[in-house]
């Protein structure tokens, strides 16, 4: 029985959330994120926590009968970085290496049509 | 006792996962009931109001249309079915975003249109131009836009209109329209939402009805569009009745499907080039954290 889910995947420069949900997005599979594969913070947001977050999330997904997915990748967006952060190729080539069938890879970032004002005030961030 | 309470815990999240059933996803009627998609709940009504997104290509087998995606709402469960209805559509991003380019215009629009059958969709379509415009052109060919996309929506139920909507009709006549102004590049419905669901039909004997309609709306159409509303729930059951919309399908589609063949082109050679990219970066990343 192969089922479809789709996986959400979150990556920030801080931090990889991972989510597999059926294909309505109401319900959660299976979820995991960077500090559930680490102990130090730096760590969650690099690419070989993705990885591991991305294995984790595959098994239970597999093991609750869901062997296919979509993906959405998903960066900070908003006032924030508009593409995804270094966690997102590791976790989509996690994905696709622990053995779920990939449909289509779709970029869902929240991009403002005219949102807030970028945080750093006017002179910018001053280093 | 917090071993027990854990233990217990963990049965009852078991248990909730065990109590769950599947649900096969319908498309509209519309779309001839094609299984969609496949959901799980605990309960019936907590289907309700789901909203499943389908790319065109999934549900008619043309790759060239898998930048469309539909949205579908579940508005009604029989058994272990679920059935939607439409409630919305829109092109993906990167597809937008590769026909927008510098030194041209993106003329875009948002229209609430009222359809025969008294439903209401906000529509917003946008085109591009191989230069740039000056503001009085875009002026001509929004106005443009908004007229052909209304009466174009006045003349169809609902899911007539929808479907020449996806199938690039109603953006071939805009396109028609606008050329003794300026010629269009591109123009594509790249959004719809409804807003009201055509109101519904009380199942009566249609065949006679089909006729009387026929005859009154026309006539009133002209004098009073207001008045159409509260007939519409009769309207409904002309739908599949009426079908000239198609043959103009035909008569516009090579150059489209033109158009269409490049930009496909362009993905498969973006595409690879992408994809080996990635490979290395992330190769690399993981050698060094082997070597670490």
């Amino acid at each position: 029985m192969g089922r479809w889910g789709i996986a959400h995947v979150y990556a920030s420069f801080n931090n990889v959330i991972i989510t597999i949900t059926d294909l309505t997005g109401a319900e959660t599979i299976a979820r995991s994120s960077g500090g559930m594969v680490t102990k130090s913070a730096k760590d969650e947001g690099s690419p070989y926590s993705a990885m591991r977050v991305a294995q984790r999330v595959a098994e239970i997904a597999k093991e609750k009968g869901i062997d296919s997915v979509h993906i959405k990748v998903r960066g900070k967006g908003g006032t924030g970085s508009k593409s995804p952060g270094p966690g997102a190729q590791a976790a989509i080539r996690a994905l696709v290496r622990a053995g779920l069938k990939v449909g289509r890879i779709e970029d869902a970032t929240p991009i403002p049509h005219d949102g807030g004002r970028r945080k750093g005030g006017k002179r910018g961030r001053r280093v | 006792m917090a071993k027990a309470k854990s233990r217990a815990a963990a049965r009852k999240i078991k248990d909730k996962w065990k109590a769950k059933s599947w649900y096969r996803v319908l498309a509209p009627a519309l779309f001839d009931n094609v299984p969609v998609a496949e959901t799980l709940a605990a309960d019936k009504n907590l289907l309700l109001n789901r909203v499943t997104e389908v790319s065109l290509q999934d549900l008619t087998g043309d790759f060239r249309r898998s930048h469309v995606k539909l949205h579908f709402k579940i508005d009604k469960v029989e058994g272990s079915d679920a059935h939607t209805f439409f409630i919305g559509h829109n092109l993906t991003p990167d597809y937008v975003r590769r026909l927008v380019r510098r030194r041209r215009s993106r003329i875009d629009g948002v229209y609430d249109v009222t359809t025969r059958d008294g439903a209401i969709i906000r529509l917003k379509p946008f085109a591009t131009t191989e230069k740039r415009l000056q503001s009085s052109q875009k002026h001509v060919i929004r106005s443009i836009m908004k007229d052909t996309s209304t009466s174009f929506a006045k003349e169809r139920t609902l899911s007539e209109f929808i479907k020449d909507i996806l199938d690039g009709n109603l953006g071939a006549e805009i396109s028609k329209n606008c050329k003794k102004f300026y010629p269009l590049r591109k123009v594509e419905i790249y959004k719809s939402e409804l807003l009201r669901r055509p109101t519904i039909t009380i199942e009566e004997p249609k065949k006679k009805k089909k006729e009387e309609k026929v005859e009154e709306k026309q006539p009133e159409k002209k004098e009073e569009p207001v008045k159409e509303k509260p007939e519409a729930s009769e309207k409904k059951p002309v739908k599949k009745t009426e079908e000239e919309p198609e043959k103009k399908e035909t008569e516009e589609k090579p150059e489209e499907a033109a158009e269409e063949k490049k930009t496909v082109e362009d993905k498969t050679k973006n595409e690879p080039k992408k994809r080996t990219t990635k490979k290395k970066t992330t190769k690399t990343t993981k050698s060094k954290k082997e070597g670490k």
